[in-house]
């Protein structure tokens, strides 16, 4: 096992109902490096990454995970809190208190909706206010499920600067996208 | 204290869900006298009865959405990956719950109890029976709403309402002894025991049920 890599996956396997997602996946996530997870609609991307958070248990095989600090995760859920107001939600979020919050609430223009209700966002909007969770990560390890999906041109550029920038200050990145994207990656292919 | 003042946040803006369990106990407490003659012996007879069956049922409205909200925006996927213990945040879950219904329903529970009776001793004994009891009953509920996450909440109340029947007869007894004068510390310390033994095992358990959950 190598000393630097913070994720590594031992012949990983996981089936439903006698159903195999996938066979014997074997890979390592070091300091500074991304993996990028593809695959076909229900190829397993998502449970792959469930199983790396410890989520889901996989069927074989073992995974170790080496990261010190609690892990940064965006899912399909965003963890959001409709009946309360963004501000609110930052608060939950604890990101409050972080110096770089106003900065990336102004880059990616929810200032002034920060009075409102989750409720009253477009679909976009919500995913931009989970993305402060990713972009004032205080952690080693980021884990993306989809982070792409539903976010205009502007801010997609926005977080693709922002996850080359961790990478280059040796933090680790695992992400799912069905878009091709312009970060340097190590590529996991899953086909059933 | 963090987590705490978190769920606070989100409770108290939450009203229907703590505002609701409160508002059933007070209906069944103001309805109770309507239903019987206004005479004071006849009024005491049933009322303790109906005073701890209010407080089960506002336990079990209390529960009711406790981690449905947080299982389906997936704050509980979030929860689960941060590094303190699944356990302790289901306990200070229940605890935020219990701060913000059961305390205020405990104060209304004396202020009825004097109201009925016109004995402040009597009531004042009322007090800690129906904070403890609440606590327990919380407790019972959130499991069941554990074991029933994605399968609704009257499922789990069900399931669980048996586990409450016992301290329901501690209840009982102890304000047997209350009225006749003899031994109650040893009912509120029996009381205390269960709490304590559920306060630390519900939670580990509906950490386990919520992991399944999440599987």
């Amino acid at each position: 096992m190598n000393n630097n890599s913070l994720i590594t996956a031992n012949n990983v396997s996981y089936k439903i109902n006698e159903n195999k997602l996938f066979h014997n996946l074997s890979f390592s996530v070091n300091k500074g490096e991304a993996l990028h997870i593809c695959g076909e609609n229900g190829s397993g991307k998502s449970t792959l990454i469930r199983i790396i958070l410890g989520l889901t248990n996989q069927t074989k095989g073992e995974i170790i995970n080496q990261s010190l600090n609690k892990i940064c995760y965006l899912g399909h859920k965003n963890a959001l809190k409709n009946y309360l107001t963004l501000e609110d939600n930052i608060a939950l979020m604890e990101l409050d208190t972080h110096k770089n919050l106003m900065q990336y609430v102004d880059i990616l223009n929810l200032k002034k909706h920060l009075d409102l209700t989750v409720s009253s966002l477009s679909f976009g909007q919500q995913k931009k206010l989970a993305l402060l969770r990713v972009f004032l990560n205080q952690s080693d390890l980021l884990v993306l499920d989809e982070p792409y999906v539903g976010l205009d041109n502007n801010t997609h550029l926005i977080l693709t600067n922002f996850l080359k920038n961790e990478l280059e200050i040796n933090k680790s990145i695992i992400f799912t996208s069905h878009i091709q994207c312009d970060i340097e990656s190590n590529i996991l292919e899953i086909n059933r | 204290m963090k987590i705490l003042k978190l769920e606070l946040l989100k409770l108290r803006k939450k009203t229907r869900s703590w505002l609701g369990p409160i508002l059933v106990f007070w209906l069944i407490m103001i309805a109770y006298p309507l239903t019987v003659e206004f005479l004071q012996e006849k009024l005491e007879i049933g009322f303790f009865s109906v005073l701890w069956i209010a407080i089960l049922i506002s336990m079990m409205l209390a529960a009711e959405d406790i981690f449905t909200e947080d299982f389906n925006d997936g704050t509980l996927e979030q929860m689960m990956i941060k590094s303190s213990p699944f356990s302790i945040l289901v306990s200070i879950k229940t605890l935020t719950y219990w701060m913000l219904i059961g305390v205020p329903i405990s104060v209304l529970s004396f202020i009825f109890s004097f109201g009925t009776t016109e004995n402040f001793s009597l009531s004042l004994m009322i007090l800690p029976l129906s904070l403890i009891s609440s606590y327990i009953f919380l407790n019972l509920f959130v499991l069941g709403n554990a074991l029933s996450l994605n399968k609704g909440s009257v499922l789990g109340a069900l399931i669980t309402m048996p586990l409450a029947l016992p301290v329901l007869i501690v209840l009982g007894k102890s304000l047997t002894a209350i009225q006749l004068d003899i031994n109650f510390i040893s009912f509120i310390l029996l009381l205390l025991g269960c709490l304590s033994i559920i306060m630390v095992a519900i939670p580990l358990v509906v950490s386990y049920i919520i992991k399944a959950h999440l599987e």
